[in-house]
């Protein structure tokens, strides 16, 4: 049996639809911000639960152009996650911005109790990654926002209605961006992305700063940036938008699935604990086991046809690119030992539970022959 | 009779099987991200170009960004470049930091090579030569200042694929080169892309990282990148319209040829010298009463356009680099001279017949 990672030639068998909307748009040729982009805004905007929405050329954009437009710049340090994807740092990078690292929790977002002690003079806005399409704890970021008047951007591109005590994550902060690239839970079909903000003020500077800072065809107002999403992606995005709630309850049906197999395998496989007021998106299904076993089992697993992955191996702060930055190995203890422990299964929508059987019995037979050494 | 200035939907009909097709095939495979068409569609450009390497990216202005960032340029830097371009030539610089040091321009539109000289300083990091309308910039002369002074160059070939200056193709002549492949290029794409052309295998190599997050593997991290990626859809749709470009440079020529027999004597029409090829991306007359001859021919169902009614200096987003009106008096006399004419591959001569007869009939009657 195979049980592939990407599920999109399942996810668009049948792209009549898509089609349809692409042999009209090629009749207008409104390629660049036409009206199925300003529809997929609005779509996008009332489904994340916020005022305004603007699509951006990817998820790196998205994080980018807000962090530029509240004049975080040249110097700054923005608070991050330790693990997460190169995009968030990457982002931060782009603008002049020095990215300042904080630990992981156990369920892989960052440690929002570490978050006062990590602000400094320098500190101009704070980053929090809902990695995995797990909300960090915000109650906390929001207290800390408050006191030193940091504006937030939450890094949100890995979790579309991801859920922290009945808000959507993307709306605690002054702005969330979101990634729509075909690997994430509401894709495209090339590099997309989009933000969401109550600010209107700020939702003006975005749409500038997302079209070469142009207040009409000939004056422009800023220095901006060309990220905009392609009218032919917005209507991919527009057909997907009305899927989105079953595709993420299909997710979390999928993970509760693994969640009571493995929660079954103590000793063995270690979970993250699922807290009572946050409600996952799973982007990514991660477990950890001990570090002896990871690779083994990864390649296990992949001999057995399951398209298993890390994400991801080696800590951004440990990346030759990175390294500048001044950081050293055991700086963040926490995102150290989970790179070296965690497996990622595939959780998609289009999975089947007979996949997910196989995935589990592999799991189970893998371990068969081991002792139980996940919690060290 | 309507004279459109751009006609999507024509291409899309005679083109409309092939990009399908093309769409279908991506989907099918899924492989949306870097997939099998962006390699192909960089080795057919890099081929048509001459050079080593083509690089798909995400916009002709990302394109910018990403060859200053792989030099080095730093907040602080200058770059030489001209005040008459589309916003990206300057925002670019702006954008990483660095100061754009604008250079006026010759009747051409381009950069006034006698006036580069003047503009170098000690934080000269790098030319910027813009390749307007469709013709390439005076090359030779600029590579021979530029190598004598040791400043790179980076051309800015936008709106430039396929023209030839002194024997030099657009794209082959600096350290490396930018396209746009916006829908309203010569060479066009459904959506947002660029390309960049290089023979350094240094830069070729930096610059595929640098579109992709700096990342070397999956895993691997060398430097801070950026994500601008050319869309596998987007380079699919390319492909076929890369063959096809030679006709369309050569049907914009031939109009281009039929405006200026129709014109001469009436309003100043662009010269292309001896050593040039012109794609004629716009075909931009120099006038006067401008503003009164577009509405004339608007009225007469003949749509023009103005590239650009505002130099880069004198907008809102330039205030912080203290230029007035005046420092750049032929880009700004141009600014308020130019028109820009229907020129795209699926006119008809009755209907450039049509417009060269509108613009004749205003100057008789004034």
């Amino acid at each position: 049996m195979k049980v592939r990672y990407s599920y999109l030639q399942q996810q668009f068998a049948n792209p009549e639809p898509i089609f349809e909307g692409i042999r009209e748009l090629l009749k207008t040729g409104a390629f660049t911000l036409g009206p199925q982009v300003e529809e997929f805004e609005g779509k996008f905007a009332k489904l994340i639960g916020t005022k305004h929405a603007i699509g951006v050329a990817s998820g790196t954009d998205a994080l980018k152009l807000p962090l530029k437009a509240l004049g975080v710049g040249h110097g700054d340090e923005v608070i991050t996650a330790a693990n997460t994807f190169i995009a968030t740092a990457g982002a931060i990078n782009e603008i002049g911005a020095v990215c300042k690292f904080i630990d992981s929790t156990p369920y892989y977002v960052m440690d929002a109790e570490l978050l006062e002690k990590a602000v400094t003079k320098k500190t101009k806005a704070i980053m929090p990654v809902h990695f995995t399409g797990e909300p960090v704890e915000m109650d906390q970021v929001m207290y800390v926002a408050k006191k030193f008047g940091l504006p937030i951007v939450e890094d949100a591109c890995q979790s579309i209605l991801c859920n922290y005590k009945g808000t959507n994550c993307g709306t605690f902060g002054a702005a969330g961006g979101f990634s729509l690239h075909p690997l994430k839970n509401l894709n495209v079909w090339s590099d997309g992305g989009v933000i969401v903000t109550n600010d209107s003020e700020l939702d003006a500077k975005l749409r500038l700063l997302r079209n070469h800072g142009l207040k009409n065809r000939d004056e422009i107002s800023v220095f901006g940036y060309n990220s905009r999403l392609d009218s032919i992606q917005a209507i991919v995005g527009n057909w997907l938008i009305p899927q989105t709630v079953d595709i993420t309850n299909k997710r979390r049906d999928n993970a509760a699935y693994y969640d009571a197999a493995f929660s079954k395998m103590d000793g063995f496989v270690e979970l993250a604990p699922r807290r009572p007021h946050v409600k996952q998106c799973y982007h990514l299904y991660m477990f950890e086991v001990a570090e002896k076993q990871r690779d083994s089992l990864l390649k296990f697993l992949v001999d057995s046809g399951i398209e298993a992955k890390v994400h991801y191996p080696i800590p951004l702060y440990q990346q030759e690119g990175l390294r500048h930055l001044g950081y050293k190995a055991g700086d963040f203890p926490v995102t150290d030992r989970q790179a070296k422990r965690i497996v990622s299964l595939p959780v998609d929508q289009h999975l089947s539970r007979k996949e997910q059987d196989y995935c589990i019995q592999k799991v189970q037979e893998f371990f068969a022959g081991h002792s139980r050494e996940a919690k060290h | 009779m309507q004279v459109p200035y751009v006609n999507f939907s024509k291409q899309f009909q005679e083109t409309r099987e092939e990009t399908l097709k093309a769409v279908v095939a991506v989907m099918e495979r899924g492989d949306f991200i870097l997939g099998k068409e962006v390699q192909e569609f960089e080795a057919a450009f890099a081929k048509m170009v001459g050079t080593k390497y083509a690089i798909g990216v995400a916009n002709g202005t990302d394109s910018l960004i990403m060859c200053m960032k792989a030099l080095g340029i730093e907040p602080g830097d200058e770059v030489i470049t001209t005040p008459n371009s589309w916003i990206s030539s300057a925002s670019s610089i702006a954008l990483i930091g660095a100061r754009p040091v604008f250079v006026d321009v010759a009747d051409d539109q381009n950069i006034d090579v006698s006036l580069i000289e003047a503009a170098i300083t000690d934080k000269t990091q790098c030319i910027m030569p813009v390749h307007l309308t469709g013709r390439s910039s005076r090359m030779p002369e600029i590579l021979e200042i530029a190598q004598r002074r040791k400043i790179p160059v980076l051309e800015d070939a936008a709106q430039s694929v396929g023209a030839i200056t002194g024997g030099i193709k657009a794209g082959k002549g600096g350290l490396f080169s930018s396209f746009s492949l916006h829908p309203l290029k010569n060479l066009n794409a459904m959506g947002d892309a660029g390309i960049i052309t290089t023979d350094s295998d240094e830069m070729g190599m930096r610059l595929r990282m640098y579109r992709n997050h700096g990342m070397r593997n999956r895993d691997e991290i060398d430097f801070w990148g950026y994500n601008s990626r050319l869309d596998t859809i987007q380079a699919a749709v390319l492909l076929p319209r890369l063959r096809q470009l030679p006709d369309v440079i050569e049907k914009r020529r031939a109009f281009a040829k039929r405006y200026t027999a129709g014109l001469a004597g009436v309003v100043e029409c662009p010269v292309e010298r001896e050593d040039e090829f012109h794609t004629y991306h716009v075909y931009v007359i120099q006038c006067d009463k401008r503003d009164q001859l577009q509405k004339a021919l608007a009225e007469k169902g003949i749509e023009t356009k103005i590239h650009y009614p505002i130099p880069i200096h004198l907008q809102k987003c330039a205030k912080d680099l203290g230029h007035k009106k005046g420092d750049f008096p032929v880009t700004e006399r141009q600014a308020g001279r130019i028109l820009s004419l229907p020129i795209n591959q699926f006119l008809e001569n009755d209907q450039i017949d049509f417009v060269i007869q509108g613009i004749r009939e205003f100057y008789s009657h004034t």
